[in-house]
């Protein structure tokens, strides 16, 4: 049966392979790792090709083969929220640290809240976390509501139709703790991708909506952004310095980010630790590399959201949306 | 800058200078949009770090020129060989491949090319004008409204069916389960996909589109040996030009009819989510509604072919405005270049016409340039293009099956939707020596998962209280409009019947 949650023992085995993997590789090259990688490394993206993960996966990419001196050969299997692509790459690819998955942690970790899928999720660990894009609520330009106040107190005297670009995804989440923590009320409605939850809020047909804050910057003067759901709205003005909801109402809500980074079958880490150090410590410099910046403005990413996290943090994000999650199950499920 | 006339006739010669930009986007845009799976918005994908190298304007102008041709390119494989390049044209066959069978195909191009381009022209200086107002139609249109918009289209089964009323009604019905299969719009519960992931986010158009029309047909007219009959096949090889003026003059004696089925694709477009499928089915069923000759639909009736090829070439226009005038993108090519003017530091929405009026106004009026440089490419074509209905169906008819299973493994990549192509083309070649019409399947399949989903978005948003459907003004009247259109023709026959006794 497919756990839910990542348990201690398999994060302290995971985190104790990264650490061991990164005694080992201090120096001691193996023979193994003498080869590694000897031909291209497979990626596969569990979105459309052309997307905001495609653009950043070559963004990066661009600088890390590099480093590890290989090329990642992206295949794209999108569809079922990213659960086609990851169900592709447990079942079908070695567990050889040749192939690895480039995900969004937030939204596709929340899929397994909702519906396990046929792999063990402690099976596979994340590393290289390459941006977070935290969640936010926001208005159309025309919307009555003025400040996240307005919009609390009218929830307190009707249930809110708020859209959302699906309901297993962070930023419906955060929503949903502000409603528990102010009592007001809030009705999800997914209405399919970003572009179409823009829409929802610029045409006044929601209430108001929820979503990753970077599709609301691209947005620019369409919308107006009420409440951030991070520890500190790194956007500023994009984001018309919106408070953000532990700041303004006391809570504290974990970051509720759209999160990518590669993420590697765990059977690899425990069989080849030197690979999974040199992907560890190649891709940390790749992101530290100067020339990253310009290859991730030019994938259209917005740079103070560009935030290297190891497996540490990683793990800790998982394990918070797996969380989030089985606590918000029933009113993501409807059951 | 003043806006005004100057300014408009500036920009027209400043974009009619970019020929050399527009006239090579044009054919490449034919060709993308001609072939099942590729469309201008994954070729744009494809091209994007060209996009980015140019500059901002020849940028915008190239994708557009990419965008409104391979729009019209869709149409020509639908007419000669019954393939729709896109679902955009899945109503275009319906009466132009019939036209082309009876050995019209030169005409029935001559026709989509200038039904496409009058409805173009005419919705892109709609646009122009009404810009600002034509926005505000997705402030009003919402998934209320959006439900009644489905059932317009949806109601085309019932027409479809004329002939064999419960064979074209259980075809329907069929096409409606298949567009069910997948997960469900709120919660995500998969339906019906058996166990394959590849269904979870339903049926894929493009192998449904291809399998039904083009599969099965290949099937069929390698039965026959060829794609007409001896005495059409001489038809074809006399034919001259005259023939493609022939077809133009028709086009321009209904100048109406191109006029206002262009205007639903325009304000169809408009609407945020909606597309050139949806369009092209609600023009089609309004047309024949309003037609003093419904019987002849689906036997290549030129109004039949006139209202799907003027309202997907509406709908070019409309999917631009919420781009430029709100900041939202109204398809999936728009949202493609929202992200070619975010890179190059152009604003989009409000402030697009303020800060740049010269890129604001010069999107639609490149639009309008490739419009009008197109009549003088693509129309003389239609003489050469026709002869591929003279090629024997022995090589055609593999040709089409192999370019219709790689179309179909294009958008996602899958040999899933290859062999689901091929089932759909065993359905519809069953479905057709069965006597069911292939078209009120792909209906059921086209528009169902957008009528649940509207829907459900509905109902998610009155909690559940169906008589939300009838809750707005705006969706009461288009209900009334509904119910008067499938009501009235079927009256008013019945009157003529009695008057003529």
């Amino acid at each position: 049966m497919t756990k839910l949650t990542m348990k201690r023992r398999s994060f302290i085995k995971t985190g104790a392979a990264a650490a061991g993997g990164l005694m080992i590789g201090g120096g001691l090259a193996t023979p193994a790792l003498a080869s590694y990688p000897d031909r291209n490394i497979d990626v596969i993206i569990p979105t459309r090709e052309g997307g905001g993960a495609d653009r950043l996966f070559r963004a990066f990419t661009s600088l890390w083969k590099n480093h590890m001196n290989t090329n990642f050969e992206p295949g794209f299997f999108p569809g079922a929220s990213g659960r086609v692509g990851y169900e592709v790459y447990m079942g079908k690819y070695k567990p050889d640290a040749y192939s690895l998955i480039f995900g969004n942690m937030g939204p596709e970790v929340l899929n397994w809240a909702v519906k396990a899928p046929s792999f063990n999720i402690d099976d596979y660990i994340y590393f290289n976390r390459v941006d977070t894009d935290p969640g936010c609520v926001f208005v159309g330009a025309e919307s009555k509501f003025k400040t996240i106040d307005d919009i609390v107190s009218e929830g307190k005297k009707r249930a809110l139709n708020v859209g959302t670009s699906r309901l297993a995804h962070p930023a419906s989440i955060g929503i949903l703790a502000l409603g528990e923590h102010t009592g007001a009320k809030f009705n999800l409605v997914p209405l399919s991708g970003g572009k179409n939850t823009v829409a929802g809020a610029v045409t006044l047909e929601m209430d108001f909506c929820v979503l990753t804050s970077g599709s609301v910057i691209k947005a620019a003067d369409a919308c107006r952004t009420m409440l951030v759901f991070n520890d500190k709205n790194v956007a500023g003005e994009k984001l018309d310095n919106a408070p953000t909801m532990n700041d303004y109402f006391g809570t504290k809500l974990p970051a509720m980010f759209s999160a990518r980074a590669f993420g590697i079958h765990k059977a690899a880490v425990d069989a080849h630790p030197d690979r999974f150090e040199m992907l560890q410590k190649t891709g940390k410099k790749a992101f530290d590399d100067p020339g990253f910046k310009d290859a991730f403005l030019k994938s259209k990413g917005f740079w103070p959201y560009a935030n290297y996290g190891g497996v540490k943090e990683c793990a800790e994000f998982k394990s918070a949306m797996l969380e989030m999650g089985e606590r918000f199950k029933p009113l993501l499920t409807g059951k | 800058m003043i806006i005004d006339a100057n300014f408009f006739l500036e920009l027209f010669f400043h974009q009619l200078g970019l020929w050399w930009v527009v006239i090579p986007s044009i054919f490449l845009g034919l060709i993308v949009g001609g072939i099942p799976g590729f469309s201008a918005a994954n070729t744009i994908i494809v091209l994007l770090p060209f996009t980015f190298l140019m500059e901002v304007e020849v940028g915008l102008v190239f994708m557009i020129a990419l965008y409104c041709s391979s729009r019209l390119g869709a149409g020509i494989p639908a007419i000669l060989v019954n393939i729709p390049g896109t679902a955009g044209a899945a109503a275009t066959p319906l009466d132009g491949y019939p036209m082309a069978k009876q050995g019209f195909g030169q005409r029935a191009l001559s026709i989509s090319f200038v039904s496409s381009i009058l409805g173009g022209l005419l919705t892109t200086v709609i646009a122009l004008i009404t810009m600002p107002w034509l926005a505000r139609v997705g402030f009003y249109m919402h998934s209320v409204e959006m439900v009644v918009v489905m059932l317009f289209g949806i109601s085309l089964i019932a027409s479809v069916a004329t002939k064999d009323t419960i064979k074209g009604l259980i075809a329907g019905f069929v096409g409606l389960m298949i567009g069910s299969i997948g997960a469900d719009h709120v919660y995500a519960t998969p339906r019906g996909t058996m166990g394959f992931l590849e269904l979870y986010d339903g049926v894929p158009l493009i192998p449904a589109l291809v399998g039904l029309f083009a599969i099965s047909e290949a099937f069929m007219v390698i039965e026959s040996g060829s794609f007409l009959s001896k005495d059409r096949v001489q038809q074809v090889q006399n034919a001259s030009w005259a023939e493609t003026f022939y077809g133009v003059r028709l086009t321009l004696r209904r100048w109406f009819h191109v006029g206002w089925t262009s205007l639903i694709g325009l304000v169809i477009g408009v609407i945020p989510g909606a597309g050139a499928a949806i369009a092209s089915f609600v023009a089609y069923q309004q047309s024949r509604t309003f037609s003093k000759t419904p019987e002849a639909y689906g036997k290549g009736h030129i109004e039949g072919l006139i209202a799907p090829e003027a309202a997907n070439n509406g709908v070019t226009a409309g999917t631009l405005i919420p781009l430029m005038v709100l900041g939202i993108p109204g398809g999936a090519t728009a949202a493609i270049m929202m992200v070619v003017m975010q890179y190059q530091g152009v604003p989009t929405g409000p402030g697009l016409f303020t800060e740049r009026p010269d890129l604001g106004y010069g999107v639609f009026m490149a639009m309008f340039v490739t419009y009008l440089l197109m009549s003088f490419t693509i129309l003389p074509m239609s003489r050469y293009m026709s002869r591929v209905t003279l090629v024997s169906t022995v090589y055609m008819s593999p040709i089409i099956i192999a370019f219709t299973l790689v179309g179909s493994f294009v958008p996602r990549e899958y040999m899933f939707d290859m062999y689901l192509a091929f089932g759909f083309g065993v359905l519809g070649y069953i479905a057709r020596k069965t006597g069911y019409h292939v078209a009120a399947i792909l209906i059921g399949v086209i528009l169902g998962p957008l009528l649940e989903q509207y829907m459900l978005r509905a109902l998610k948003m009155s909690g559940g209280d169906a008589t939300v459907l009838f809750s707005s003004t705006l969706g009461n009247f288009l209900w009334a409009i509904l119910v008067a259109t499938l009501i009235l023709p079927s009256w008013l026959n019945k009157k003529k019947a009695k008057s003529e006794q």
